[in-house]
This record gives C-alpha cells, structure tokens and sequence, in this order.
C-alpha cells in the first residue's frame, strides 16, 4: 500500500466527533484488502477482522480513532456563524480556511481584523473563540436555514508532502495511526496467525472515548494495543517530546500492562527498530484509558507515533516513523504463540 | 472575464521586493495591447495605450503587484526558520498556516505548541514574529539548508476558494483585484490615452509608486485597491470602516492622501447617476500609492477607488464579485469622464 496517498486520502474527509461518516468508506477502503470482514457498529466504529489459522484462539485489538478535532455552529449573527470548539486552541484560527459540513460543503473563513483597524498593543492578544465568527458569504435570512445550529465545521486543509518523508495535513491524529493499522495487516497479509487480530477504527476519541469503550466491549478482546499520536518536538515543545524519526514511542505507566510494554521493547531492540519510552504516570489521555476497564479489563499497551502541532490544521508526521511504528506491532502479534 | 483574471493573477507569487513572477504575468498579457511598455529601475510596469481621443490631462492607474509574504531570517541548529514579515501583518493570523518559501516554493507550515502542552496564561497570549518559526521537515540544519537560505521569500497558500452568494476568498486579492482592474481595461478600446502603472512595494510604502509616478509625471491618478472591511461582528460599528456589497468605496481620506474634492464629487456622481451603490471608509486608516503619486513629481490630483475586502493582509481575504465588477463599471465611467475633464 502507499501510505502517503492513503493518508492523503484520510486527512482530506470531513470527520469530527460524533459525524464520522465521510471517513468510514476511504477507511473501509484503504483497509479491506487486508482483513477478512469490516463492519460498522451502532456509534459508526469501523471493526476489521482477520481470523487466525486454528479456531477459539485469543482476540488482541488494535485501535486507532477515525475522528478529528472540529468547530460546532451554535448561532448566527449577520450572516456569519459563532461556533463552539473542541480541543482546539482559539489562536490557530483567525484567517483560517474552514470546511462548514452542510450537504453539500461550504468554504468558511474565520474572520479577522485587519491591522489597520487594531491597536498595537492589542495585536497580541489572543482572541477568545466567542469572539470569533466563520464568514460564508451568507446572508443574515439564509445562515440560520442553510447552517442549522448544530453543524459541524472542520479545517480545510489540503495535505502536502515536507521533503520526502514528512506528511503534513489535518487529523493525521489519529488516521495516520489508522493507516499504520492496515499497514500492519498488509505485513501479516502472507502470515499465517496465531491469534485473531480485530482493527478498531473508532469514533469519538476525541469527545469521550465512547467508541472505543464500545468496540472494545462488543469485541470481547484478550489484549489492545493502542496507536495514537504523541508529542514530536519542536523548538517551543521539547519536555517529554520525543525528536520526528524517533520511532514509536512505547508507553509505561500503571494504566499499560507491563509484560506488553517489556515485550514491544524486547521486540524492537531484537528488530532494530528505533523506539523511545513514553513514560505515563497516570492516565494516558488516548484510548487506552477506556479500554484498559472494559468488561474484566483488558490489558493494554500505547504505540505512540510522535507528531507535531496537534490538533492544529496541519499536523505533521514522519512516513519512517508510520513505517516502524507498523513493524514493531506487526512483530508483536506474530511473537504471539500457541498456548499464550 | 474579470474574476478568471483575478483567479490567474491571485496565485502568483509576488510578495513585496520579488514581484517578478507578477510582473512577467501582466507584462506577457497585456503586450498584446500596449502601445508602450516600460520598466523603471525599482521594476514597476508601466503601460500605455491610446484611446480615441489625447485628454487634456493626463491620467493614470495605479494598482500594485505585490502582496504581504514572510522572509527567511535565519535557520537554526534544528532546521527550522525564523522569519520577519514582508507588510504590515497581524502575527494572529499566521499560526498554523503553509507558506512556500523561495524559488522552489518549499512548503512549509508556521508551527504552534499543542494546546495540551500549553498553560492557561500563555493560551491568553500570541508569541512575536521572533518567537514564531517555520517547519519545512528538515531533520537538521544542513537539509535545511539544502532547501532554503535566509532572505527566501515566502507566500501564503494559493488556493483561491468560492464561498457563497459571489464571495471569494484569496491571498493577495489586496491588489491582484486592482491589476485585473487594469489588465480588462487594457483589453477594451479606450476613450482616452492612459497609463497603467502596475507598482511593486506597495505594502512596505508604495516605495515603487514614486518611480513611477515621476517618470509619467500624471495629472490625474485614480488608485485601484482593495480595502479594509471590518464589518466582522462583534466589531463596534463605529470601528467597521466598510463592508463588501455595499458597493466600492469612493476614496475621501486616508493616513496617506486628502483625496482631490473635484475627482470624488465625479466618482459620486457618476455612481449616483449609473445607480451604482457606494460608500466612503468610515476611519481613516490605510494609505495606497496616491500619496507617492502627488509627492513624486510636483502634485497631481488623486482619486481613489477600492473594493471592501474582509480579512486583508491576511492568507485568507474575502470580497464579493459584485463589488469588483461595480469597480469596473465605475472605471469605465471615469475614463469616458476623462474625454472633457478640465479640471
């Protein structure tokens, strides 16, 4: 699969919190070739399965969530719209482009003064999301009738490609992660399996993790590994970062299980693939918080892809990293032998 | 057709200091037309094309190719940029957004710390331009430096998008809208001899309108611009200066320039009669190349036309067709003026 134009692909769907749809059918797509089955649940989680060779053998997940970071209409004033957000920091948006999720789409920009009009002093102040509006283009009549409250706006972004290897775009969290999940089924596409592998697409990670909480219970799973993004450094983040290129970042911490976590680390030392420690002293702010309780509990292990400027409009992450990131789970699920 | 020129011209890369690519744009399409063309030394383009009759004063156009932009500072020891600010920007509007940088058009992205890792104090501030940096995905300093190097211009994302009801959003329509203005008029039989003059350096202060200006030596200068709409609520009112579909805005007064009282009487007029709205700026804020048009060579009687254009001098400017097509019309009108003017 070419992992470049898969995530082209994802980034450029309309996906926030809780209205996935349009991310389902490029997902579904991207990852049938390489699963036996994939369903969708009563949330719009998306669920791969692939089977192992022998019958009644233990069940791990792999999730990785199919939903973006995005604005919500909540009025109207004089045509142009005043939203709500989720997740965002309101100093990325005046003068962004927005897509506003109407059937069909519309191009929004989110307003801004221009200089002339602003006092210097003020010119670094960041301006509160209420304080905001989307301009359409709209008319004081239409807006409320063509942009009901309660519609979703997402960034416009379109993805491009840094050098060779960097790809920058919205929502690479979490699809980029997505795309390393049916990356690793491709690696296992000639392998036989000692274990059932279901890929949880999941929806509202962003929100309250319902999805996976959800897919995670439905599936029953023995084990997970969850594959969401991290902190890549930057000159003005690099405490707990870790550097694009660095590999996967394995996590440790009381909510991972502690055998997963040892093993993924044995696996790329023996492999050579690069890898750093993500340490997570309490919760770990993904997925696995939700899964980890499910039913019994479930153990679970975070494989991180370090990412920079998260929920941004245009994230960036290394294709290496993706490349490695997919290796060292698809090493993980074959080291899972008869009679574990 | 007015906006397919404004969809060409828009996209170029032009920021002030490196109008070039505009420049060779304008220069290949309006060739066809011109009886003259000339190039003064700081690369303004002038234009002339006879009409159908030698005005007894004369007239020339003014809009300017250039466009706000960054430029490369420096590259520091990871491989990353710092940068200044070509024009007057508002460093609000540039987080998170793509740039294309140098000859090559590197893409980059003007990065910003994760809301997650921020504190609630710094959320209520913007970091200064010196603090912000741009990313290009070079993994240290040296492939940086393979793909940019400091005084590389940088322009935001060229897309040009169509919103609703005839609205459109661009980089640069401050003042690609003013060169369409010019190139459709260089295409039509004209009523009188005019000079074009399309200026460089307009946003670092209409440094090549001086050059211009002094070698055609104008009587009449009509300034072809786009201008500040702040009609973005909760703006104050008072604090709103023009809004788009209101019509264009006939120049009265601004920072730069008292505007010649005969000309705006005669653009009024002329709206009024062809019943075309209409609207004067509501603060005195701006400037355009009008006032290095009467400072360059003795005086010349200055009037100015401008499309109200929301978010200017940012990547994502919105106007509205209709304005820019009543600037036409109004231009029309004003040359066909220009037959009898006397002053």
């Amino acid at each position: 699969m070419d992992m470049k134009q898969a995530l082209f692909e994802l980034s450029r769907c309309a996906g926030p919190s809780g209205a996935e749809g349009d991310v389902f059918e490029t997902a579904e797509a991207i990852l049938k070739p390489f699963v036996r089955s994939v369903t969708r649940d009563v949330l719009g989680n998306l669920i791969g399965i692939r089977t192992a060779k022998k019958r009644n053998r233990p069940c791990i997940l792999l999730d990785a969530h199919l939903d973006e970071v995005g604005m919500l209409v909540t009025d109207h004033e004089r045509g142009f719209l005043k939203f709500a957000s989720i997740g965002i920091d309101p100093r990325i948006l005046p003068g962004l482009r927005v897509r506003v999720c109407t059937e069909p789409p519309m191009y929004g920009v989110v307003a801004c003064l221009p200089p002339h009009v602003t006092d210097p002093d003020e010119r670094g102040k960041a301006i509160p999301a209420k304080d905001l509006r989307v301009d359409c283009g709209l008319t004081e009549e239409e807006a409320p009738k063509r942009v009901p409250v309660g519609t979703r706006i997402v960034y416009a972004s379109e993805p491009f490609l840094m050098g060779e290897k960097i790809v920058c775009g919205k929502s690479l969290d979490d699809r980029a992660c997505f795309v390393i999940l049916c990356r690793v089924m491709e690696l296992l596409r000639d392998e036989e399996l000692n274990v059932d592998v279901c890929v949880l697409g999941s929806v509202q990670e962003e929100y309250t993790g319902a999805g996976a909480a959800t897919g995670s219970y439905n599936m029953q799973p023995d084990e997970a590994i969850v594959v969401d993004v991290s902190f890549a450094e930057t000159p003005d983040s690099k405490e707990g970062c870790k550097p694009l290129g660095s590999g996967p970042m394995i996590g440790i911490g009381p909510v991972m299980s502690r055998r997963m976590s040892e093993e993924l680390r044995s696996l790329a030392k023996e492999n050579g693939i690069p890898f750093t420690r993500e340490v997570l002293p309490s919760g770990t702010g993904t997925n696995a918080d939700a899964i980890q309780i499910c039913r019994e509990g479930v153990p679970v292990c975070c494989v991180s892809l370090p990412l920079r400027y998260m929920h941004t409009p245009l994230e960036a992450v290394s294709l290496d990293d993706m490349e490695h990131c997919a290796q060292l789970i698809a090493k993980y699920i074959l080291s899972r032998k008869e009679g574990d | 057709m007015l906006l397919d020129t404004l969809k060409a011209l828009c996209p170029l890369f032009g920021p002030s200091g490196l109008e070039d690519e505009v420049r060779s744009y304008i220069r290949k399409e309006a060739e066809p037309y011109a009886d003259q063309i000339l190039e003064t030394r700081t690369g303004a383009l002038l234009v002339f094309k006879r009409g159908r009759v030698k005005p007894k004063f004369t007239v020339m156009l003014a809009a300017h190719m250039d466009e706000v932009g960054v430029i490369v500072k420096e590259i520091d020891g990871d491989g990353f940029l710092r940068f200044g600010c070509v024009g007057g920007i508002d460093r609000r509007v540039l987080l998170g957004k793509p740039v294309f940088l140098g000859p090559r058009r590197i893409p980059g992205v003007i990065g910003m710390k994760p809301v997650h890792l921020t504190t609630e104090e710094e959320r209520k501030s913007v970091p200064k331009i010196k603090e912000l940096y741009i990313d290009v995905g070079a993994a240290n300093q040296k492939e940086a430096e393979a793909l940019v190097e400091p005084g590389d211009y940088g322009c935001f994302d060229p897309a040009f998008l169509e919103l609703q009801n005839g609205f459109v959003c661009s980089k640069a329509i401050d003042d690609r809208l003013g060169c369409a203005l010019m190139l459709e008029k260089l295409k039509e039989d004209l009523p009188v001899d005019a000079w074009f003059a399309f200026t460089v350096q307009e946003e670092i202060g209409s440094r090549g309108a001086f050059g211009a200006a002094f070698g055609i030596r104008p009587d009449v200068v009509l300034v072809l611009e786009a201008t500040s709409a702040a009609d973005i609520p909760p703006n104050k009112e008072a604090n709103q200066v023009c809004a788009p579909r209101r019509g264009p805005v006939i120049s009265l007064l601004d920072k730069g320039t008292v505007y010649d009282a005969g000309l705006f009487r005669l653009l009024t007029g002329i709206a009024e009669e062809k019943g075309i709205p209409w609207q004067v700026k509501t603060r005195r804020v701006g400037s355009t190349d009008a006032r290095a048009a009467i400072a360059a060579a003795g005086g010349c009687r200055a009037a100015g036309l401008s499309a109200p254009v929301r978010c200017i001098h940012s990547p994502s400017c919105v106007g509205s067709v209709r304005d820019f097509e009543d600037m036409k019309r109004m231009l029309d009108a004003f040359l066909e003026k220009m037959e009898d003017y006397h002053g």
